[in-house]
């Protein structure tokens, strides 16, 4: 579960992008956080993966109780996390399933288990074939699919991402939506971060939308429309 | 640690040098030049000290008797000189025995033995130990008086000298390095920040993924500490032939030499500048990975 209590956040340049944030998101739920750009989407997202602290308030996720935890604790939230970016941050150098591999490989998986695993989420994600493309041969649709079968890998608890469909053409971003929605049909908590309206509405989930660093509104089968 | 883990670290150490080109060059040479300069300074302390070694093995004071005097004479003033309060013990030397003594340190010298051997230009004389240190320039003031005394040395100051100047000699070369190894740390401490600037995407993607902090930094630590030891072996390799080739020039030079044999010298320098390749490279890439890394 993941809850937020009266979360502010003020940059150091005095910017307030968040305040008095409450939040509730239990494990299993499809939640779409939405609102303008600059409404405070991200700064939101960045505090669940700890890349950011809150200015005031407090941030649980499962047994974690991120604004009063160790550094050394912080791998072990980050395992339980998956997160995608829109900008989705491949290593160029790395083939498709080596990008994959990495995710494995860095937390220490050994390697009967990366061969194991890595053609699965590969194959999850529709990239079985284009196991040895390197990155820059992939469309922009296969690039997020990459970074999300690298958010995948390590069997997350929690899947975030921040406007993964942001660079796509619509057909891209729909087939996108679907395979996030067939994730968690498969358990996985998705949270995702958009201001695809046309997405939001279609699918029928759970709605935060965030208004000037407020939550102005949140809806169970919700809808992406003005307040 | 896991074999797997083991080979991941090797492999991106590996990869981070060479992608780091001349970087890794400039601070491999610069370890290098460092230690060279170290070992330069402990090459002189130990042939110093070895001086001081050889001469302090030897007796106290030397007293060279003028050729022409009777042997008669020269035992009359043995007799004598055991009588004077300062001195220890004293014994008389021939000059065929001198020469014997000189065949058996220099073997190798064999144009200088067959001189020898033809002519001996060696003198008759005492060795003499003195009770106390202190009253050794005495002594040999008493001995030069005498009118058959040809000559007086006493090494026992001569070393004392010596340890002096080795002292200086070290204390010196230590200062130096430290000096050296502030500008060492802060071309190893920028190689690797080009080598954590290399790898920020990769760094970016572990953090987010959830590798622990030191799973981060070991390749980049273990990167300085590999540019460090192979700057030491460069220089080390650099010592054994400059010093090799310093040993001929010296024999050649000045025959009666004490110069510290090679494995002498190596003994002293091979194990020092490791241990500060190490520790250059070790720390350098910590300093690096605490400013650039923020892990
Ligand atoms: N690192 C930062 N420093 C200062 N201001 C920031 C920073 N990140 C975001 N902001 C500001 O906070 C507000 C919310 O930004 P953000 O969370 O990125 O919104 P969104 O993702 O909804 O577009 C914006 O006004 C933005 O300019
Ligand atoms: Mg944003």
């Amino acid at each position: 579960m993941i809850r937020l209590e009266q979360v502010d956040k003020r940059y150091p340049n005095g910017h307030l992008a968040l305040s008095g944030v409450d939040l509730v998101i239990r494990r299993g739920e499809f939640v779409f956080i939405v609102g303008p750009s600059g409404s405070g989407k991200s700064s939101l997202v960045r505090l669940l993966y700890r890349e950011e602290l809150p200015t005031a308030g407090d941030v649980y996720i499962d047994q974690f109780h991120l604004t009063h935890m160790r550094r050394s604790q912080v791998p072990r939230l980050r395992r339980q996390l998956g997160v995608v970016f829109q900008d989705v941050k491949l290593l160029p150098q790395r083939t498709v399933g080596q990008n994959v591999a990495f995710a494995m490989e860095v937390v220490g998986a050994s390697s009967r288990e990366i061969a194991k695993r890595v053609p699965q989420v590969l194959e999850l994600v529709g990239l079985g074939r284009r196991r040895d493309s390197f990155p820059h041969q992939l469309s922009g649709g296969e690039q997020q699919r990459l970074g999300i079968a690298r958010a995948l890998v390590n069997n997350p608890v929690y899947l975030i991402a921040d406007e993964p469909t942001g660079n796509l053409d619509p057909d891209t971003a729909q087939d996108i939506m679907q395979l996030f929605l067939e994730i968690n049909r498969r358990g996985a908590t998705v949270i995702m971060a958009t201001h695809a309206r046309d997405l939001v509405n279609q699918v029928k989930r759970r709605v935060l939308a965030i208004d000037h660093g407020r939550i102005v509104r949140d809806e169970l089968k919700g809808a992406y429309h003005e307040a | 640690m896991r074999p797997k883990t083991l080979w991941y670290f090797g492999r991106e150490t590996g990869y981070g040098l060479w992608r780091n080109g001349w970087m890794t060059l400039a601070s491999v040479s610069t370890v290098a030049i460092s230690l060279f300069v170290l070992a330069f300074f402990i090459v002189l302390s130990v042939n110093l000290n070895h001086i001081a070694a050889t001469l302090e093995n030897e007796v106290e004071i030397r007293v060279f008797i003028h050729q022409k005097v009777p042997r008669k004479t020269e035992l009359q003033l043995l007799k004598q000189a055991r009588g004077w309060p300062s001195v220890r013990q004293i014994s008389f030397f021939t000059k065929t025995q001198a020469a014997h003594q000189l065949q058996s340190e220099f073997p190798d010298q064999k144009a200088l033995l067959q001189l020898i051997d033809q002519s001996n230009p060696l003198f008759d004389g005492y060795d003499v130990y003195a009770h106390h240190p202190a009253q050794i320039p005495a002594v040999a003031r008493r001995f030069r008086r005498l009118p058959v005394v040809q000559s007086v040395v006493y090494e026992g100051l001569v070393a004392k000298r010596i340890n002096r100047v080795t002292e200086i000699v070290r204390a010196v070369g230590w200062g130096i390095e430290a000096l050296l190894a502030l500008a060492t740390l802060s071309i190893i401490s920028n190689t690797i920040r080009l080598a954590v600037f290399a790898r920020r995407r990769e760094i970016a993607v572990m953090k987010l993924v959830g590798a622990t902090d030191w799973f981060i930094r070991w390749p980049f630590v273990l990167e300085g500490t590999v540019l460090g030891l192979i700057g030491a072996a460069a220089a080390d390799v650099a010592v054994n032939y400059g010093y090799r080739w310093a040993i001929r020039a010296a024999v050649a030079a000045m025959p009666f030499w004490p110069v510290a044999p090679l494995h002498l010298v190596l003994e002293h320098t091979v194990g020092v500048t490791v241990l500060m390749g190490l520790v250059i490279g070790g720390i350098g890439s910590l300093v690096a990975v605490r400013r650039f890394l923020h892990v």
